[in-house]
Parts: structure tokens; C-alpha cells; sequence
């Protein structure tokens, strides 16, 4: 029933739920709080057929629609899937549900408002990854500031809230413009914005810079690489746990997506020319944030910062272009989004209890909350990448990749792995070991069972792509190897 | 009876004018003779004359719209009627209709019982109808004269308000000085070529650079820097701009709206054709004026309102800044850079009417007073949260943000920039509206995230302002779907110009 327009129903279906929402009176709260739930669950499993119904053989896309069209103008705005973006579609439809889950006690004003705002955060990030036309990837890339802009600024946790939503904003806008005028630059000098026909099309050699670069500033500050990466810690310390979660896993993939479907097909010598600028910033990101770590002193910090030390990796196997390099930036992609984000949601279980997040307050967790801290340790260590988790195939898949394009930069990018033990496991021994501070913590409960349900899928995940990766793998082959062929 | 037959079929044509212009006079005639009837006790029939004035202006859009006329130059060639002027009349009716439907409430509250308000806003109206449609430079100054002198007046109405007569002295006295210059500049011009029709005008012109080693067209030059200097005072872009923050802020609200929304689109209209249709072939002249003043005036738009506090004075930087923007779709010098210009302006007065009709609605309970201060919107997001919310959609559509109509605005405008290959005014552009961003995002975090335990009550919308509120929204939200009707429009009037 669903085969003609899957995906045109992936979008709907959370719209549809907005409009059911908007008429739940606020005297029953539970009832928002469930219809958000449960139209974000439909959505997964909406997307679960998606992957069971993908044809793994072929490079093309798939479940092709027509959107609509632009008048006036040759836009013919087509949605369609392949390899590349079929897992961002799955990690976005599997982490809302998470995110409303794990935000039921926490969030106490605005019930249906928050729920909206998660809900056409994911239709609108569905679109980013299905739409094949670059100017409404662009409008839909920009359209997913304002419900990120409104989450972290009405409900976050801090005063400096403010700030970092304006951070957040401007850095994006300002990458973001110039991204719209190389766009308009390519539709004036084409007559298409089309990825399908854009793929086949060369720009000359000069022109491919000036846009590559153009599209890059955009880019750049959503994945973020350094030095546009400081807008990162302030929104995670200042987003509320879902806020958080959803930031470190979808959003950031936003900007590797964009790298993978759009920089390095249509602007290939471009790319092989700015890799050595791309593996520099990338090392950077990943030694100096890793150090930068062991500084400080809040707990969604470290994750953030960590972010983007594994952000780094991403990138680096990105611009390998060979299979393994790509292969292993994206299944790190899937992994962060999932790893990352159970963190975060970790560090939020322990801030509903004891309302802080300076590590200073915290020790001997494992004392009275033993479960949490099973959990806690699990992912600190898939955060490392240890072996058996997804971290650690995709990291080796990387640094494989590298290492046959650059032995100086794999060198410094395996040092990134000492580094992420370092700070993972001062953290850990820090907040769960030791005496545990009676003068700041009190007994607190243990995991509910609501939140032990969130993170068990996530668990799950990770020990599946860490154990049996090539379920996920499978899936990017084809396409994988028809992007390298598109360079080559 | 010969005299109907003289000029006979120009009438016709000239309808809706005409209707204006009768209508202006019934008018006057009727409030002056009724208001100062001593055996009816001197009634106030302010809002009498108002709903007149907006069931006239109605009328006349209509006549506009469904005037059977395609192109006539009428009046000796004085006048020209074409899809264009009937395109800009439209808009300029249009928004006067719905200025008029904002000001109602304003008046009843601050007892402003004059009715000349609503006559100067007719002759106004008027006077930008017959601007947009001159086909003469003589005409060209009549009417911008017929527009200008109105608006002084308008910005001096509170009467017991020294802002008011301060802002009104301001803007008639820079706005004389301005006139002066568009008076230097079209006498210069008629007198180094004899003309003074634009369509003559145009056929002398014509392949002027190839003869330019045996004619001189210095002295034409100068008339046109002095005409383009004039109109660009007249819009307000910089570094002519210095009297529109103490003119917006002084004025009252209402005529701040006004102000903000009608002047620009007939001026830029008339812009579009004195520089499109006439001047075309001194493009290698004007093209930098218009680039440079709006390269200018985007950056001093936005930079200047960073700094404001008041909203008044905020809307007037931010109308600096939209005004830089249509200067460079001017000065790029296509068909598509015309038809983004057109689209960007309806856009615009669109955004401008939400906004006005969002502060004239607002008044607090207490002293039925609006809003002065940026501060004075703190809360909103915790009063009346629908409200906010609305006007979080006007600023995100302000600053271009997709999927509202604002992105959609400017993305036209710089389509057609990047095609005339002006790709550093593209980049400041953009570079200047991120710059701009930060104001608006500031409004919101104040009605949102706002920290003062200071609340305001704020009485329910008037029914004029809450439909003017709801119906710009509307539009501003699902332009995305349904563009077509606009676009085709705007195409068909910038071709009518061309062909």
C-alpha cells in the first residue's frame, strides 16, 4: 500500500500528527505527550519497510517521487533514496522516538509545543536526506534552524541559553548564505539544480574551487570542523536532553551528507585538491578537542567536544575516497549518532536527578545506581572504540582508508584513539568510581524502567554494527562504489 | 458640445484616476461642509470619511483590475497606461486600501478627529498613482510634488506633538531640497536634448555610445545624476537616508506604515521606467550609482539597527537596508532582475503590513498606549503566545529564512544578481542580511526568552488590525505553495515594460 510513495508518507505522517496535536487541550497533557510518541513510532516503522524494500543492487535512486514543482523556473523537485541516505533516514526516524521518550518527565511547559517541534524537526529532516535538488536541500537545511533555535532557547536549561541560540543561528546563517550563492551561481550557469544532472555535469577547473569552497563554509559549520566548531559546546550545554540527542545525532550528519552527496560528486578535482586542507582541520579537530577535554569541567561539554573529535574522523575517511575510508566515515556516522547521543541522554538521566552537570558534584554513581552505570560505562567505552562496539569497526575502517592515501595523517589520527581513551575514561572514573559525595548527592532511584527502554535499542544497535556491521554495510556498497567511480 | 470630444477617449482610459480624483473632492467637500455645520452640532465624521475613503479605494481596484486597457499613451503622451503601471497601481491601491484599514483604530484611540487625514492619504495615493504611470518629465514632477507635499503634511499630523511637528518639518525640508534637485536634473536634461518625454526621449538616446565621438552628452549626464540623487532621496537609501529615522519615529504610527510600504514601490516603479525604458543605453552610467548607494545602503541598514532600541527607528534602518536590496535588483539591469524586483517589493509590503498591524494592534491595557521600546515587547511569548508566535513568523520571514515568503523574495532578487555576474554585491548582500538577522532574532529572544518580571496586559486586537494580521501571515506562510499567481505577475508587467 505504501510502495508508491513511502517516502512522501514519511514526511506527511509527522505533519499529520502536528495537525492532531494542535487539537489536545492542554488539560491533558498525557495525551500530547502520547501522540507525539506514538506518530514518531509509526514513522520508524514506516522506515523500517523502507529498508526492507531497498534493492541493494543497484546505485540508483530509488522510491523516486516528484515532490512538486517550481513554477516559472526548470525545478522539478524529485525525492528519492539510495545507499548514501538510506541509514540517515533510519538514525533520524529511530532517534525522535528516543528523544520524546527520554524528555516525558523532564519537559514540563509548552507539552505540545515541544512535541510539535520535534515532529516537524523530523519532517523537515527526512526531506534533507530524500529531496534530490541542491536548492531545497538548502531550504531545508536552513528550515531546521528555527525548531533547533526554538527547542534550545525555550527550553533549555541555562541562562546562557540565549547566547548559544544565537550562536547556533548566526554561525549557521552566515556558512549558509554563501552556500545559496554558489546554488544560484550553478542554477543560473546550468538551468538545473537537479543532483541527478549535476552529477553528470564538469565545471572547469577554477569555478569547481570557488564553489567547492563556497559550499564548504556551509558545511564546515554544520559538521563542525574546526574553527567553526565552537558553536557546539555552547548548544549542547545549553539544549535540553532531547535537544541535545538530536543535535549530536542527525544534525551534524547533515553536514557529512552534504559532503557525500553533493561536494564531492559534482566538484571531484575540487575535492581531491582541498583534501590535504580537509585532512589538516580534521587532525586539528581531533587532537585539540580531545585535549581540550580534559579541561573541562561539564559533563555535556566533554561529550560535545568529543563530538567533534569523532566528527574529525568522519571527515577524514570522507576524503580517502576509497571504499573503506567512506564506507567506515558513514557506519561511524550511524555509530556517533547512536553512541553520542545515548551519552548524552546518560549525562541527562543523572541531571533530572541531581539538577548539575559539573563533574565536581558527582562521584561513586556505581554505588547507588548500579544499572545506570553498567549502561554508562558500555557507551564511555564505545565512545573509545572498543572493540565489539560499532566505534571501533568504524574508526579501523577509517583509519584503513587513510592510511592507503596518507601515512602522516592516519599516524596522527590513530593517536586521536589514545587521546579518546584519556578523557573517556578520566570521565568515567571521575563521575562513577570512588567515594561517593554524601554532601552532594542524595540516594537518587535508579534507571526507570521509561529510560532503561530508551537505552536498550541503542545498546542494541551498538553491539550489532560493532559485532555484524555488514547488515548496515550491505545496504552502502553499491553506492559507495559508484560515488568513487563518479571521482575517479 | 465639443469639449467632451477633446481628449474624449482619454477618460475612459484614465478611469480609475479620474474616480480617485472625484472621490477625493466629494470628500473634502463632504467633511468640510458636515464638520463645520453648526445645526449638527459639528459632528465628527472622521470615521465616516475613513470607510468612504476605504470602500473608494476598493472601488478603484477594482476599476483597476478589470480595465479593459493593454497599452495607451493618453493626454498627448503625458500619460502612458501599460501592464506595468496598472501592475504598480494595483499594489500601490492595494496597500493604501489596507494602510487605511490599520489607521482606524489609531485614530479613535488618540482621538485625532480631523478628517483630512484620510483626503491627504487619498491625494497621496494619487499622487503615486499618476507617478507610476508619467510618460513626462513635467508630469514626473507634478506627481512626485502631488505625493511629496501630502506626506509632509501626514508626518506633522499630532498636532499636539512636538515629535510629530519636528519629524514633519524634517522630512519638508530635506524632501523640498530633494525636489529642487529633481527640478536641476530634468531641466538639465530638457535642455541639452529638448525633450521632455520619455518616449522621445528614448528614441534620441537610442545608440547614443555609437555617435559619442561627435555628440556630447555630458550635460545629460549631469540631469541624470541629479534625477536619480533626487529619487533616491525620496526612497530614503543611503547616503541620502539620514531623515528617515527621525521622519518614522516622529511621525504617527499609522503614517510610519504608510510610509514604510506605499512611497517605495511607486518610486521604484517609476525608477524602473525612467531608467529601463528611458535612460537604457546610459546603463554604463547609472548601473554603478544604482550598485554603489545599494551596496551602501544594505550595509548601513543593517549595521544601523543594531544599535536601536526602539521599534519605530529599528522598522526605519530595516526599510534602509530592503531598500539597498531592490537598489542592486535595479541596478542589475535584466528582465529577470526587474521581475525579481517586483516580486521582492510585493513581498515586502506584505511583510511591512504584517509588522505595522501587528504594533498599531498592540495596546496595553492600562493607557491604550503602543508599544515604543524593543523592551516593551518582553513577555509576549508568556502573554499572549499566539500573538508572539505570529510575529515570530514576520521576523523569521524578514530575515529570509526559507520557507517563508521573505526567503523567497530575496532568493529571486539574487538569482537575477548572480546572472548580471555581480558576484561581490551578491556576497555583501547576503553577508549584510546575516548581519540583519541579528535584530530580528533579538525581538524574538525578547519576546521569548526574555528575564524581566515585567508584564503588560495588552487589550484584545482590533478587528481591522487582527485581519490585516492574519491575512499578511497567511500569505507570508504559504507563499511556498502557490506562487504562481505573483510571479506571473511580475513577469508580465516587467515584460510590458520591455517590449
Amino acid at each position: 500500500m505504501f510502495d508508491s510513495s513511502i517516502l512522501l508518507s514519511l514526511v506527511g505522517l509527522p505533519l499529520f500528527g502536528i495537525i492532531i496535536l494542535f487539537f489536545i487541550p492542554d488539560t491533558n497533557p498525557d495525551l500530547q505527550k502520547n501522540v507525539g510518541l506514538s506518530t514518531s513510532l509509526i514513522t520508524f516503522l514506516l522506515s523500517i519497510l523502507l529498508w526492507l524494500k531497498f534493492d541493494m543492487s543497484t546505485p540508483k535512486y530509488q522510491f523516486v517521487e516528484k515532490f512538486f514543482s517550481v513554477p516559472y523556473s526548470n525545478m522539478h523537485v524529485y525525492v528519492g533514496v539510495d545507499g548514501i541516505s538510506l541509514f540517515f533516514i533510519l538514525l533520524t526516524t529511530f532517534l525522535i522516538p528516543i528523544c520524546l521518550l527520554a524528555s516525558w518527565d523532564s519537559i514540563k511547559i509548552h507539552i505540545r509545543e515541544y512535541s510539535i517541534a520535534f515532529l516537524f524537526l523530523e519532517a523537515v529532516l527526512v526531506c534533507v536526506f530524500t529531496v534530490l535538488d541542491v536548492l531545497f536541500f538548502y531550504i531545508f537545511f536552513e528550515a531546521v534552524l528555527i525548531p533547533m533555535f526554538l527547542i534550545v532557547g525555550i527550553w533549555g536549561s541555562r541562562e546562557r541559553k540565549i547566547r548559544a541560540a544565537y550562536q547556533f543561528f548566526v554561525y549557521t546563517l552566515v556558512g549558509s548564505v554563501l552556500m545559496l550563492l554558489a546554488i544560484l551561481y550553478i542554477y543560473f550557469q546550468t538551468g538545473t539544480t537537479d543532483v541527478q544532472v549535476l552529477t553528470t555535469i564538469t565545471f572547469d577547473y577554477q569555478t569547481q574551487i570557488i564553489l567547492w569552497l563556497a559550499f564548504f563554509a556551509s558545511l564546515a559549520v554544520k559538521v563542525p570542523m574546526v574553527p567553526a566548531h565552537i558553536w557546539l559546546p555552547e548548544a549542547h550545554s545549553e539544549a535540553p536532553t532531547a535537544g541535545s540527542v538530536i543535535l549530536a545525532g542527525v544534525l551534524l550528519k547533515m553536514g557529512g551528507y552534504g559532503f557525500l552527496r553533493f561536494s564531492i560528486p559534482m566538484f571531484p578535482d575540487a575535492s581531491i585538491y582541498f583534501t590535504p586542507l580537509v585532512y589538516t582541520l580534521s587532525i586539528i579537530a581531533i587532537i585539540y578537542t580531545s585535549l581540550t577535554t580534559l579541561r573541562q569541567v561539564d559533563l555535556k561539554r566533554i561529550i560535545a567536544y568529543s563530538s567533534v573529535a569523532h566528527m574529525g574522523f568522519v571527515t577524514i575517511g570522507m576524503f580517502t575516497l576509497n571504499i573503506q575510508g567512506i564506507e567506515g566515515s558513514m557506519l561511524l556516522m550511524l555509530s556517533h549518532g547512536v553512541v553520542s547521543s545515548a551519552l548524552f541522554l546518560c549525562v541527562g538521566v543523572i541531571y533530572d536527578r541531581h539538577k548539575t552537570r559539573i563533574i565536581k558534584y558527582y562521584s561513586g554513581l556505581t554505588v547507588k545506581m548500579p544499572l545506570f552505570s553498567i549502561i554508562f560505562l558500555f557507551f564511555i567505552l564505545a565512545n573509545m572504540g572498543f572493540p565489539g562496539t560499532s566505534s571501533f569497526v568504524s574508526e579501523f575502517l577509517v583509519l584503513t582508508g587513510s592510511f592507503k592515501s596518507n601515512v602522516f595523517v592516519t599516524t596522527l589520527a590513530t593517536t586521536g584513539v589514545i587521546w579518546g581513551a584519556a578523557y573517556s575514561i578520566w570521565l568515567y572514573n571521575r563521575v562513577a568510581f570512588g567515594n561517593i559525595r554524601t554532601s552532594h548527592i542524595s540516594a537518587f532511584q535508579d534507571l526507570e524502567r521509561r529510560e532503561f527502554m530508551v537505552f536498550l535499542p541503542c545498546v542494541f544497535l551498538t553491539f550489532l554494527m560493532g559485532i555484524y556491521p555488514e547488515i548496515f554495510l550491505n545496504a552502502m556498497h553499491v553506492s559507495i562504489t559508484h560515488l568513487i567511480e563518479q571521482v575517479q | 458640445m465639443d469639449f467632451l470630444t477633446f481628449f474624449g477617449n482619454d477618460f475612459k482610459v484614465v478611469m480609475p484616476e479620474l474616480y480617485l480624483f472625484i472621490v477625493c473632492l466629494l470628500l473634502l467637500s463632504y467633511g468640510v461642509i458636515f464638520s463645520t455645520s453648526k445645526l449638527l452640532n459639528y459632528p465628527i465624521i472622521q470615521i465616516n470619511v475613513g470607510w468612504l475613503t476605504i470602500f473608494s479605494l476598493f472601488i478603484t481596484l477594482s476599476l483597476l483590475i478589470s480595465s479593459p486597457i493593454t497599452t495607451m499613451s493618453v493626454f498627448n503622451n503625458l500619460l502612458i497606461i501599460d501592464a506595468f503601471s496598472t501592475f504598480s497601481k494595483i499594489l500601490i491601491v492595494g496597500s493604501t486600501l489596507v494602510c487605511c484599514l490599520m489607521s482606524m483604530n489609531y485614530l479613535e484611540n488618540k482621538q485625532i478627529n480631523s478628517f483630512e487625514f484620510f483626503i491627504l492619504i487619498l491625494l497621496a495615493c494619487l499622487g503615486m498613482v499618476c507617478l507610476v504611470s508619467t510618460n513626462d518629465l513635467l508630469a514626473l514632477y507634478m506627481s512626485i510634488e502631488l505625493m511629496s507635499l501630502s506626506f509632509y503634511v501626514l508626518a506633522a499630523y499630532k498636532r499636539n506633538s512636538e515629535f510629530s511637528g519636528e519629524a514633519g518639518l524634517k522630512y519638508f525640508i530635506l524632501g523640498a531640497f530633494s525636489s529642487g534637485l529633481l527640478l536641476f536634473g530634468t531641466s538639465m536634461i530638457y535642455g541639452f536634448t529638448g525633450l521632455t518625454n520619455f518616449e522621445e526621449l528614448a528614441k534620441v538616446l537610442t545608440g547614443i555610445h555609437g555617435v559619442s565621438d561627435t555628440v556630447s552628452y555630458n550635460g545629460i549626464l549631469i540631469g541624470i545624476t541629479f534625477v536619480s540623487v533626487a529619487l533616491l532621496f525620496k526612497v530614503g537609501a543611503a547616503p541620502f537616508h539620514m531623515w528617515a529615522p527621525d521622519v518614522y519615529e516622529g511621525a504617527p504610527t499609522p503614517v510610519t506604515a504608510f510610509f514604510s510600504i506605499v512611497p517605495k514601490v511607486a518610486i521604484f516603479a517609476l525608477l524602473l521606467r525612467l531608467f529601463y525604458f528611458t535612460f537604457h543605453d546610459f546603463i554604463g552610467f547609472w548601473q554603478p550609482i544604482f550598485l554603489y548607494t545599494g551596496v551602501l545602503s544594505m550595509i548601513v541598514g543593517s549595521v544601523g539597527a543594531l544599535y536601536q532600541k526602539k521599534i519605530k527607528r529599528l522598522m526605519a534602518y530595516s526599510g534602509i537596508a530592503n531598500v539597498g536590496y531592490m537598489l542592486i535588483g535595479l541596478g542589475a539591469g535584466t528582465v529577470e532582475s526587474m521581475a525579481g524586483l517586483l516580486i521582492y517589493l510585493i513581498v515586502y509590503i506584505v511583510m511591512m503590513m504584517a509588522f505595522f498591524s501587528f504594533v498599531l494592534g498592540t495596546q496595553s491595557e492600562k493607557d491604550a498606549k503602543l508599544n515604543t521600546y524593543i523592551a516593551d515587547l518582553v513577555n509576549l511569548g508568556k502573554t499572549n503566545p499566539a500573538l508572539a508566535f505570529s510575529v515570530t513568523f514576520i521576523l523569521f520571514s524578514m530575515v529570509g529564512l526559507p520557507p517563508f515568503a521573505g526567503f523567497f523574495g530575496k532568493m529571486y532578487l539574487f538569482l537575477a544578481v548572480m546572472q548580471s555576474e555581480l558576484y561581490v554585491v551578491a556576497i555583501i548582500g547576503v553577508l549584510s542580511s546575516v548581519v540583519a538577522a541579528f535584530y530580528y532574532i533579538r525581538i524574538i529572544k525578547v519576546m521569548f526568552f526574555g528575564t524581566s518580571n515585567h508584564y503588560v496586559t495588552y487589550k484584545t486586537m482590533d478587528k481591522m488590525n487582527a485581519l490585516v494580521l492574519s491575512g499578511s501571515l497567511f500569505f507570508l506562510i504559504f507563499f511556498f505553495a502557490y506562487p504562481e499567481p505573483f510571479l506571473i505577475c511580475a513577469h508580465k508587467a516587467a515584460l510590458g515594460l520591455c517590449l
